[in-house]
Order: C-alpha cells, then sequence, then structure tokens
C-alpha cells in the first residue's frame, strides 16, 4: 500500500494545532519509525493513516483514495492498528475469541480465520494460552494479544503504538522477530517508539516529528547522524551510537558489531 | 466543573469566592424563591444571577442553559398549569378548547422561577469552582477526608469514563467495529465497549485505593493538611449571612402569612 500525507493539518476541538502541514509517502513493506517528543504530533499523524482522525486540512492518501471516502471500521480491513493500552483492545472471554473478533467483523472466510489463527498465535507466543481470559495474561502476553488480534485481520499495514513499553528483553526480541515476518510477508510495519534501541534494531526509515512539523526523514543511520538537528527535537540516538560519535568515528554506528569493527579500523590506523 | 487550568473563569470575582459561599447562596435563595408565594421573585433572583455569570466569565453558556430550559419548561407549565389547574378561577383568556386561569399561570411562574433560580446557582457554583477547592472547602467546615476523596472520586468518575470510553471506542472501530448506523446496530456495538469500560474501571479504582494508602491517607494520627487552600473573606461572610438571613426572612414572612397576620402574594 503507498499512503500519501499531503500538506495535513489537524486542529483538536480545544484548539491546539497538533499538525502543521506535514508532508511525506509511505510505499510498500517500508519499517517505519516515527519518533520525537512528547506532543510532538506522532499520535496525531498515525490516527489519520485509519481514519480514526480526519485532517484539519490537506489530504491522506491511500493506494490514491482519500481517507475520507470511507470510515474507519471500513479502512481497518487495510490498515490495522495496534494501541499502546491493550486494555483498550481487549474485551471478549478468550485469547481465542480476541483474534477473532476482527477478522470476523470484516468479514474474512471461516477457513481462512482457521488458518491464520495457528499462524498468528505461534508468532505472538499464544499459542498456549488461547482459552485463556485475556484478563489473566500478563501485561506484557496482554500486548501481544491485541498484535495478535489486529495480525488476525490481514491488512497490510501495521501500526504499533509503543510496543516496547512494558517489554522485557524476551518481550523485544519476540517484537523484532514479529516485525521481520509481517515485512517479509510484504506489510508495512510503521510505530510510534520512544525506545531508540528499538527503533536503531527494527526499522529501516525514520521520521522525527517536533512541535507538529516533520524535522527529519530519512534512512536510520543518516537521522541519526544529525546530531544537531536531533537535539532540537530532544531525542537522543541509542547508547551505542552516542559512543560512536563521542569517540568522533566518521560512520554513525547502530549496533554493537558495528562499534567494534569501527574501533578495530581506527587502532589499526 | 472546570479543570484546574481555566483561569480565565477561576481568576474572576466569581471564580475567587469561596466554594461554600456559592453552595450557600445557591441554597439559601433557592428556597427563598420556593418558600415566598411570589410569583415573580424567582425572575428577580435570576436576574442578578445573570450579573453574577457575567462577572465569572460564563455568561454565554449561562444564558444558553437558562434559556434552553426556561422557554420549554414556561412553555409545557404554561398549557398545563394555565388550562388545567383546578386552582383556577379567574380566567383571563378563553381559547375554544379550554380556558386559560390567572391562578394556573400566577403558579406556573412561581415553579419556572424557582426551578431557574436552583439551576442558576448551581450551574454558577460548578462552571466556576474547581472540584479540588469544593473538596478542600468542605473538608474545612469538617468534613472527613475520607468523605472528601470520595466526593472527588464520584465527580471525577464519569468525565473520567467518558474519556475512556472514547479511546475504547477508538481502538475498537480500528478493529473493524462499525460504531454508527440505526440505533440498534448502535446499541449491539455499545455491548463490546462496555466490557473493558467497566472493567478498567474496576482497576483503575483498585489501584487508585492502594495509591492512597502508600500515601499514607489512613493514617489518623495527623490532621491532613491539603495543597488547595481557601480563603474566607469579609466579601463571602457577608455574602454567605446576607443569603441566609434573606432566608430567615422568607420563613418569618411565610409563617405569618400562613397564619393570617399578613397577606403576600
Amino acid at each position: 500500500m503507498k499512503i500519501e500525507i499531503q500538506n495535513l493539518e489537524h486542529t483538536y476541538p480545544t484548539g491546539e494545532k497538533a499538525l502543521d502541514g506535514v508532508s511525506f509517502t509511505l510505499d510498500n513493506n517500508e519499517r517505519v519509525a516515527i519518533i520525537g517528543q512528547n506532543g510532538a504530533g506522532k499520535t496525531t499523524i498515525v490516527k489519520h493513516f485509519n481514519g480514526i482522525l480526519r485532517p484539519t486540512a490537506g489530504k491522506v492518501l491511500l493506494d490514491g483514495v482519500d481517507i475520507e471516502a470511507k470510515s474507519t471500521p471500513e479502512w481497518s480491513a487495510r490498515v490495522g492498528y495496534v494501541y499502546q493500552n491493550p486494555d483498550d483492545q481487549l474485551f471478549l472471554d478468550s485469547v481465542r475469541d480476541e483474534f477473532q473478533f476482527g477478522a470476523k467483523q470484516i468479514g474474512m472466510q471461516t477457513g481462512r480465520i482457521e488458518q491464520l489463527l495457528v499462524e498468528v498465535a505461534e508468532l505472538v507466543g499464544l499459542s498456549d494460552k488461547l482459552d485463556v481470559n485475556p484478563f489473566d495474561l500478563t501485561q506484557t502476553e496482554k500486548k501481544f494479544c491485541a498484535i495478535g488480534s489486529i495480525v488476525m485481520m490481514d491488512p497490510e499495514v501495521l501500526i504499533f503504538d509503543e510496543p516496547t513499553m512494558g517489554q522485557d528483553v524476551v518481550g523485544n526480541d519476540r517484537l523484532a522477530h514479529i516485525i521481520d515476518v509481517l515485512h517479509d510477508q510484504g506489510k508495512m510495519c510503521v510505530t510510534i517508539s520512544h525506545d531508540m534501541k528499538f527503533v536503531v534494531r527494527c526499522f529501516d526509515r525514520v521520521i522525527v516529528m517536533c512541535h507538529g512539523h516533520k524535522l527529519l526523514d530519512g534512512p536510520t543511520r543518516e537521522v541519526f547522524s544529525q546530531v544537531d538537528t536531533l537535539k532540537e527535537s530532544f531525542v537522543v540516538p541509542p547508547p551505542i551510537t552516542r559512543i560512536g560519535q563521542a569517540l568522533g568515528f566518521e560512520k554513525t554506528v547502530l549496533t554493537l558489531d558495528e562499534l567494534v569493527e569501527e574501533f578495530s579500523k581506527e587502532r589499526a590506523k | 466543573m472546570v479543570g484546574a487550568n481555566d483561569k480565565h473563569i477561576l481568576e474572576t470575582p466569581v471564580g475567587r469566592m469561596n466554594p461554600i459561599t456559592k453552595a450557600g447562596v445557591a441554597l439559601f435563595v433557592g428556597l427563598t424563591a420556593l418558600i415566598l408565594p411570589i410569583s415573580w421573585l424567582g425572575f428577580v433572583f435570576t436576574a442578578l444571577y445573570f450579573i453574577a455569570a457575567a462577572k465569572g466569565n460564563i455568561l454565554k453558556p449561562f444564558a444558553k442553559i437558562i434559556f434552553s430550559f426556561g422557554i420549554p419548561i414556561t412553555l409545557m407549565l404554561l398549557f398545563i398549569q394555565g388550562f388545567y389547574s383546578p386552582l383556577n378561577k379567574t380566567f383571563i383568556l378563553d381559547c375554544g378548547f379550554a380556558k386559560l386561569g390567572l391562578e394556573g399561570v400566577l403558579n406556573m411562574l412561581h415553579i419556572v422561577g424557582t426551578l431557574l433560580t436552583f439551576l442558576a446557582g448551581l450551574y454558577i457554583l460548578n462552571q466556576t469552582t474547581y472540584i479540588g477547592r469544593l473538596v478542600a472547602a468542605l473538608n474545612d467546615i469538617g468534613m472527613s477526608p475520607k468523605a472528601g476523596y470520595l466526593t472527588l472520586a464520584t465527580l471525577n468518575v464519569v468525565p473520567q469514563m467518558q474519556r475512556r470510553m472514547h479511546g475504547i471506542q477508538e481502538a475498537q472501530s480500528a478493529r473493524g467495529l462499525s460504531t454508527g448506523g440505526s440505533a440498534l446496530e448502535r446499541f449491539k456495538a455499545f455491548i463490546p465497549l462496555l466490557g473493558p469500560v467497566v472493567l478498567s474501571s474496576l482497576t483503575d479504582a483498585q489501584e487508585r485505593g492502594m495509591t492512597l494508602e502508600t500515601h499514607g491517607f489512613g493514617l489518623k494520627e495527623n490532621k491532613h493538611t491539603s495543597l488547595v487552600t481557601n480563603t474566607n473573606t469579609p466579601t463571602d461572610k457577608a455574602i454567605l449571612y446576607g443569603a441566609a438571613v434573606l432566608f430567615v426572612v422568607a420563613v418569618v414572612l411565610t409563617v405569618l402569612n400562613g397564619v393570617g397576620i399578613i397577606a403576600i402574594g
């Protein structure tokens, strides 16, 4: 799917202008992270991707179709949105019912639902908890249940709002795996995150928001190399990257392996 | 209720007034309008409340609520009381299907005037008072902190649940649940939303209870102090005592009228 954001503005009923002329295009199975300080307009912008919020001015086009043409439930078959708080999303008696709910809402065939149920439960690690009441899951498991319920709808785009919040190392690894699998299936993954380690690990493109404007947009390495501009938005690159920058390496390093490699090169000089 | 940040209302003379004064005035003036059998009195009080609303920077919403309540209720009661009140003896208009009685019309004016007086007083209290200040003021006059918290929690729970409901509604529509359409469809869509709202409210209440305990709310040895303080200025006292005196005078006049020493209305 192609998402085109053209001069998007959004003003809340309170009069607060959350977006002030933002434009960019997302395409195919891109992995995009939207970052920035609180109140920068990150959530506001992604809530336009499935029509939860409607533009005050400007346009949002999904594969060329104006977002205004359909309602959010209609768009939900193509654009999935995983909420930050799983308690907003989950309400049924079992994980199985949660997984099937959205798929049934959009009219998916029963056979397809059964097939996806097995795959998705395996992917999010809840295969042996399908009959458990979501209320009895741990907070981490609830989050994966919420993710599973959206993946089950088989959308072309998935939006994850702060997916690493409250996750441990195992949870983060699973999340990274889920994003890899969805990427390989040709799906676009968009995240809003404050977790820069997660951003550099899983996302190829980064958009930095600041006071309702787009500050930076580009490949992850390029964005994190622009230290001065990042400071404007109070975004701090991941620790490994900062070590590399403090040591004066020419290349912006994003992983431990890259740091070691650059360090070896410098020492050889 | 206004939020703590609505300075354009809270910083006005009416906004700064002690919440107990506002509550006392609403009660005493309302009761005065109720017990004195003078049909125009309530309208005089309502007119005075208009001045207070203007001083409190809430004239527009105040006028809107008074007129949107006052006009339909007047017309409705004019019809019921004016045409069909058993008090009717003097008829002032013959409409063919029924006759309009003077006593019924006067009674209607008294009822509407009283209702508007209570509505206006309570609306001004509600719209110019930060809830935290109201509870602090109630604590000042001897209400226990526990009862104060209960009041605060009760008054806060509705807007909180509304916000939560809105969030959940968004999350469910993002799962393909249509919340529009016919009344039946909307009702069907409403059921899945109720579960998370009720459950999360219960969890919230439990968590807040635990938070209060860890903050020493249950301690009985010490007198609780409050971050929010209320001043009781001479003006506050004068207004409150004035309203109380008005009420006492009204009671005396009503009793005298009742035993036939004087005749009112």
